[in-house]
């Protein structure tokens, strides 16, 4: 079966992260972007499954200054095609970018696609749920241990309370990677500075969609909080404290 | 016919009938034979592993080896008895092997040209010599024997430091080695039985020129006269035949290191190691023939004498490594897969329960052959280098591997991530570039930017200078010291990468290539007199690695500089400290780069007494933590090498501190004190706390 794994890049949090002038969103400039984590498990899980089942394996990123570095390590570590989507600005939304993966996909043959569960950005997963209504096709998410049988896709998808459920699928199909079944692999330099020589990028230019995603007005930092009491004692003592503080609150409103 | 007694010389072949003499002929012309066989398959064995230039200044080489082989310097260093007793069998054996033939040359050429030169005086002192000689090179084989079966010394313990790998046992070795040595005894032995028992026929007066066979002639002389001679013709041609035997068995065994030893000198690379060389067109080492014919040649030139095993760190700490064992592996799966010129080990050792493949030469050696987990122990301190008498260098072959299981992806989390934040950030501490010089922060003074303003000695800091905090402490007394006493200097600030010594010894060629252009391109951008570094990881790369790159620099370590300026004067202490202080020796610094006097200058200068460590200098022990080890998963050690170290400074007795001049050093051993708890017995210092507590004036 043959894979797709969009991938997507965020900022490099070893750099301190600093707002724009009008404070409505980060300053990109200033910030270095790398891919992110679970989108690397995404990619790890594709070669896995490359490795165990054959096909092939793509990998896209959106266009931005470290997406050639990516892309190339993604070669590196045995990605068969690396497409850059260009015609898109940079810092786009979540379903700005799923609709630019869409259209880069349409030239792409695969049966499951492989995102990863979620990314600083899109905390609650969307990229892979929005992929899959725009393809029309089902998606699972939390997925772990993929494998294929025959024509079918089995996996596990995590719930919460520490349920895991084992699915079959019939491809095509969206899968958000929870995690590989394995830490991703490492990508040696001189591969990837051979491949920066030798190798080319596929480059797909997708028309800049309307911008769907919700329009930032301002950004705030996190306010510090003040810290936690932490309630010792006997668990009289800890339900009588509580009781305190809870009337107490109650009593400031 | 007996010799004529008023001409002293001898008649070769005296005693055997002229058949006999046929026989003999053609039995040596089957062992030269046999020898010349087993002799170029070696040869065609070499000849399969990758080109190497090792032909340059040929004559400087083969003094250089001939030096080495006469002396016997190094087979004697750090061994007295072994190196006495292989001296003597050496010189013996030359000797002899000479005599023997001067005898040859003698009797089947010169005799054609009706000349002659063994007789008169000239025999006499032949005779003296060889008999002299003689009995050195039974003496020497005596030592050893005694060593081997009564002393048994620790490097002599064939068991390996890999249990997992029991298939391949070292019985085969140690009969080999009994073999070789058993036999010149009974060469030498019945060499005296033949003298002995010829000069007995007759006794004449002239063989006294041949004491040891003429006091033996004259113990024998109550022999009855048949006696003689037959014993005479026996002991001929058990001697004869024994040494047709040996010239056999030369290539098939141990006794090969005459040949392979004196090639691995003349060829060895007195910077291996130090600057190592490019991966061949394949990342690493795979295949066996991806091994150069030098690296091939090594592997036969162990003569399994275990002084690296002994010395080694990785074997010391208790993990699978060897370097010894290492070397043997190679060399018997180089022998399974491109012939097998070993006979005793590979038939009845190693190699017939040797797990190959079908085909051998698709092996992959680094992980098949020598597993991982023993790749990564080693910590690259290069004394098994240092140590082996013969010139071998286990240190590019693991390097090579290790740059194979790199391509493989076969590392440890650990080390990945280390790798991957060096890849992203150029430090190992997963930081950001921009706060490499935040340790600067707080000094009363401002450091300058070599970039911006020409300096005389630009600083490289180093990884762990810069970013951990028990060795910023140290950078800041290091910047003060420098700055007090005058020295104009800078850095690279937030430009300066991890100078990729020890990233390029793990096997991530790219990495450090990398890291080193990037370094070389700022160090190109800023204007300076000279480097001066706190790190001796990093003054190995910087002296050694980068050249080959195309950048040289003139490079100081801290410790050079200052003993510079206390000799010139310029830096002089109010205080004499007189502290008891032991030193240890950083590997890059000590061994590495021969660099042990101007550390031990600047104690003197601030009044420490110095007592030494046994292993001290170039022969200094690791503390573990180099060639990528302080970035791996270390789990595998049962005794860590840094402890092995605080126990050996503190049976010194009374001393109180333990002088570091290596920021990783510092590290390991502020830890190994700690997990020891004898930070009450010990303090671990840097050589610049001493220099600034002796600048401190007496007031303070």
């Amino acid at each position: 079966m043959n894979i797709a794994v969009p991938i997507k890049l965020v900022p490099d949090l070893v750099e301190e992260l600093e707002l724009n002038d009008d404070g409505s969103d980060l300053d990109h400039d200033a910030l270095t972007y790398k891919i992110n984590e679970f989108c690397d498990h995404a990619l790890e899980e594709a070669l896995q499954l490359k490795e165990a089942h054959g096909g092939s394996v793509t990998v896209l990123a959106l266009d931005r200054d470290e997406a050639d570095k990516a892309l190339f390590t993604a070669l590196a570590k045995g990605a068969d095609r690396a497409i850059k989507v260009t015609g898109i600005d940079e810092n786009t939304g979540t379903l700005t970018a799923a609709h630019a993966f869409r259209a880069a996909l349409a030239g792409v043959e695969f049966d499951v696609l492989l995102t990863g569960v979620q990314a600083p950005d899109d905390r609650e997963g969307q990229l892979g749920v929005l992929l899959a209504s725009l393809l029309e096709i089902p998606h699972v998410s939390a997925v772990s241990e993929v494998s294929f049988d025959g024509g079918t896709v089995t996996l596990h998808k995590e719930f919460a309370g520490g349920v895991l459920a084992r699915y079959q699928v019939a491809p095509k199909v969206v899968l958000g990677i929870q995690s590989a079944r394995q830490a991703p692999r490492y990508a040696p330099v001189s591969r990837v500075r051979q491949l920066m020589k030798e190798a080319s990028l596929d480059e797909i230019e997708v028309e800049s969609p309307t911008n769907t995603s919700p329009e930032v007005r301002r950004v705030f930092r996190p306010t510090a909080g003040r810290g936690a009491e932490m309630l010792a004692g006997t668990t009289e003592d800890v339900a009588a404290r509580i009781a305190e503080l809870v009337l107490a609150h109650r009593g400031a409103r | 016919m007996l010799a004529q007694l008023d001409t002293p010389t001898r008649a070769i072949f005296h005693n055997l009938a002229p058949w006999m003499q046929v026989v003999f002929y053609i039995a040596g012309g089957l062992a030269c034979a046999v020898f010349a066989w087993g002799f170029w398959r070696r040869i065609r064995k070499y000849r399969r592993g990758r080109a190497e230039p090792r032909f340059d200044r040929l004559g400087a080489r083969l003094g250089r080896a001939c030096v080495t082989i006469l002396g016997n310097t190094t087979v004697r260093r750090g061994d007295a008895l072994g190196g006495w007793a292989h001296t003597l069998i050496l010189w013996g054996f030359l000797v002899l092997f000479i005599g023997t033939c001067i005898v040859a040359l003698d009797h089947d050429v010169l005799r054609w040209f009706g000349w002659k030169l063994l007789q008169g005086n000239f025999y006499l002192g032949f005779s003296a010599i060889l008999d002299v000689f003689g009995v050195l090179f039974l003496a020497g084989l005596l030592a050893m024997l005694v060593r081997r079966s009564v002393l048994r010394p620790k490097a002599l313990d064939y068991r390996r430091a890999d249990p997992h790998n029991e298939a391949c046992d070292r019985s085969g070795f140690a009969t080999d080695d009994a073999i070789f040595l058993w036999l010149l005894l009974l060469i030498g032995v019945t060499g005296y039985a033949v003298e002995a028992l010829r000069i007995a026929q007759g006794m004449p007066e002239f063989e006294r020129w041949s004491p040891v066979g003429y006091a033996l002639a004259h113990a024998a002389s109550g022999f009855s006269a048949t006696t003689k001679v037959d014993g005479h013709l026996w002991s001929w041609w058990i001697h004869g035949l024994l040494v047709l035997l040996f010239v056999a068995y030369v290539p098939f065994s141990k006794m090969m290191h005459i040949f392979t030893d004196a090639a691995n000198l003349v060829f060895h690379d007195a910077n291996a190691g130090r600057r190592l060389p490019a991966p061949p067109s394949t990342p690493g080492y795979r295949r066996i023939t991806d091994f150069t014919w030098k690296e091939l040649l090594d592997f036969d030139a162990c003569t399994k004498c275990g002084r690296c095993h002994v010395a080694c760190p990785a074997n010391a700490a208790g993990t699978t490594l060897s370097p010894r064992d290492l070397i043997l592996d190679l060399r018997t799966f180089a022998n399974t897969a491109l012939g097998t010129p070993e006979w005793l080990p590979q038939r009845f050792g190693t190699a017939s329960r040797w797990p190959t493949a079908t085909d051998p030469a698709a092996v992959d050696v680094a992980a098949d052959v020598i597993r991982p987990e023993t790749l990564w122990s080693c910590t690259t301190c290069l004394a098994c280098v240092e140590a082996c008498p013969v010139g071998i260098e286990h240190l590019t072959s693991i390097v090579q591997m290790r740059r194979n299981l790199v391509d493989q992806s076969l590392l440890d989390d650990n080390l990945q991530s280390a790798l991957r934040s060096l890849g992203d950030y150029g430090n190992s501490f997963g930081e950001s570039a921009k706060k490499r010089a935040r340790w600067t922060k707080g000094l009363p003074f401002p450091v300058k930017d070599a970039r911006k303003t020409a300096v005389e000695y630009l600083w490289f800091v180093g990884d762990f200078a810069s970013y951990d905090p028990r060795v910023q402490e140290l950078s800041r007394k290091v910047a003060t010291v420098l700055h007090g006493a005058g020295v104009d200097f800078g850095l690279l600030h937030d430009a300066e990468r991890n100078s990729g010594n020890d990233v390029r010894r793990v096997g991530e060629e790219g990495l450090f290539e990398m890291l080193a252009e990037e370094n070389i391109e700022a160090l190109r951008g800023a204007e300076f007199r000279a480097i001066v570094t706190t790190d001796p990881h990093s003054y190995n790369a910087l002296r050694n690695e980068y050249p080959a790159l195309g950048a040289q620099f003139p490079v100081q370590h801290y410790s050079e500089l200052l003993a510079e300026r206390i000799a010139a004067g310029s830096l002089h202490f109010p205080r004499r400290l007189g502290h008891r202080a032991t030193y240890h020796d950083p590997c890059y610094l000590a061994r590495y780069n021969r660099q042990v006097d101007a550390p031990r200058a600047v104690m003197r200068a601030v009044g420490v007494q110095l007592i030494e460590m046994p292993r001290c200098k170039t022969e200094t022990f690791c503390c573990g933590a180099g060639g990528g080890r302080i970035w791996m998963d270390t789990s595998n050690e049962q005794r860590r090498t840094s402890e092995q170290r605080i126990e050996e400074a503190l049976a010194l007795g009374d001393v109180r501190y333990f002088v570091t001049a290596c920021p990783k050093d510092y590290a390991m051993y502020t830890d190994a004190v700690n997990s020891l708890g004898c930070r009450d017995r010990l303090q671990v210092v840097d050589l610049i706390e001493l220099v600034g507590e002796a600048l401190e004036d007496g007031t303070a």
